[in-house]
């Protein structure tokens, strides 16, 4: 009797949603399954597939840096910090890629992007490492694909949205649309409860990977320093917080960055990896 | 003559960048809480940051120079109110030879390019080659003297 006093609720909802015509009980059996499809987090092979797509998307906008020996740098640093964390074992890739703007991106799945732009700016391994460490946490936390997903619901019907959240690949429509959809999101930005989140968790896994902890802090400081209306800044500015805000936030971690902050900086093999 | 003022800049310009004091603080004589302090700043006290040493910047501070925590230091921000020409320069200055500092029409990874993109599946499958492996990394991290610490996520 409960039970199907509460279909009869979720059914009310549905029919108030998708304005049915009338009752169908059976109609709105397939709506709750439909919902539950949609809200169902994607598995992780799903995460890893949908993470290519959108890769080879952002790639599309920007290609890799032509130097190989830049391209195996970053994975090694990138793959030693990520072996530090609750996800070792995802496909992680890193990629610098050819743009002169100041920015870096996550991936589902475990690809992680960095302009040249930004390499340019940095002045050791240690800010290389806080940069993909920050990067690394939005990826075990899942923020993108969350939003992707919260994103794929509005956008799509829940139905198309289940489905294309669930394909591995393919080019259909729907697939088309989630993609772009999430690759336009770089573009838009996350919370920016989960770049503060990705700051506070990434100076930990830098740490962990035995680096000066206050890589990602003179980041931080380089880009604040910056002249704010250099376009080169102006998406990388729209879509996380101030430098100056991020700064003050990690300020409550200073005993802990203070702790881990003798740890090797290793601007010499930065320098030889990165300008040669 | 010209060249002798643009020598007497050039140091100034590429080796100090002048940042304000977010509270007050002491400066010490060497990067350490425990360390003599040289002088008390006030908040918003303006120096030249001329180096920067694990959680320390060594700065100068009119006739002194010392040692600050790094966190404590804004670049910038409230210079930033009457910059344009000056900060200009700084900043060009400041990014040297890269060749980065472009201000207008940046061509390259924007929300337009975001918004037209097409996949690149033969860009995707070189960054898929250049991934490393568990042992690649590990070495790698070794050679750097890396150790691997044990710091727990914060509550």
């Amino acid at each position: 009797m409960i039970r199907f006093l509460v279909l009869m609720m979720i059914a009310g909802s549905a029919n108030a949603q998708f304005r049915l015509p009338s009752f169908d009980i059976n109609k709105a059996i397939d709506t709750v399954k439909n919902v539950n499809k949609a809200v169902r987090e994607p598995d992780e092979s799903e995460e890893i597939a949908l993470g290519q797509d959108v890769a080879a998307r952002l790639l599309g906008a920007a290609p890799l840096a032509a130097d190989a020996r830049l391209q195996q740098y970053v994975n090694r640093v990138g793959r030693w910090l990520a072996l530090q964390t609750e996800r070792p074992d995802l496909p992680w890739k890193f990629g610098v890629m050819e743009a002169p703007q100041v920015n870096a991106f996550a991936v589902p799945g475990g690809t992680v992007f960095v302009t040249r732009g930004l390499v340019q700016k940095m002045q050791s391994e240690a800010e290389l490492a806080g940069v993909l460490s920050h990067e690394i946490v939005h990826v075990l936390k899942k923020h993108h694909l969350k939003a992707i997903q919260k994103g794929a619901m509005t956008q799509l019907s829940a139905d198309a949205a289940g489905a294309a959240l669930s394909s591995r690949g393919g080019n259909s429509e729907v697939r088309n649309k989630l993609i772009s959809f999430g690759t336009e999101m770089y573009a838009r930005g996350l919370d920016k409860s989960d770049e503060l989140e990705a700051d506070r968790l990434g100076v930990v896994v830098a740490a962990r990977g035995g680096y000066d902890a206050y890589g990602l802090p003179a980041v931080l400081q380089t880009l604040q320093a910056m002249n704010a209306a250099d376009s080169a800044l102006a998406l990388m500015f729209k879509t996380h917080p101030a430098p100056a805000e991020r700064l003050d936030a990690l300020g409550r971690m200073q005993s802990l960055l203070d702790a881990y902050s003798a740890q090797p900086q290793l601007r010499e093999r930065f320098a030889a990896e990165t300008k040669h | 003559m010209r060249f002798l003022s643009l020598l007497l800049l050039i140091p100034t310009l590429v080796w100090a960048e002048p940042a304000t004091v977010v509270r007050a603080t002491e400066l010490k004589r060497e990067p350490a809480t425990d360390a003599a302090t040289v002088a008390q700043l006030a908040e918003n006290a303006t120096v030249d940051a001329l180096e920067r040493q694990g959680g320390w910047t060594r700065v100068k501070a009119g006739a002194n120079e010392g040692w600050v925590k790094m966190l404590a230091l804004r670049y910038g921000g409230s210079a930033k109110s009457g910059d344009s020409g000056l900060q200009q320069a700084f900043n060009v200055a400041r990014s040297g030879s890269s060749g980065t500092q472009v201000t207008t029409g940046v061509r390259g990874l924007d929300e337009t390019q975001l918004a037209n993109a097409r996949p690149n599946p033969a860009e995707l499958a070189k960054l898929n080659g250049f991934a490393a492996d568990r042992g690649g990394a590990s070495a790698f991290a070794s050679q750097g003297k890396l150790m691997p610490a044990a710091v727990a996520y914060p509550e």
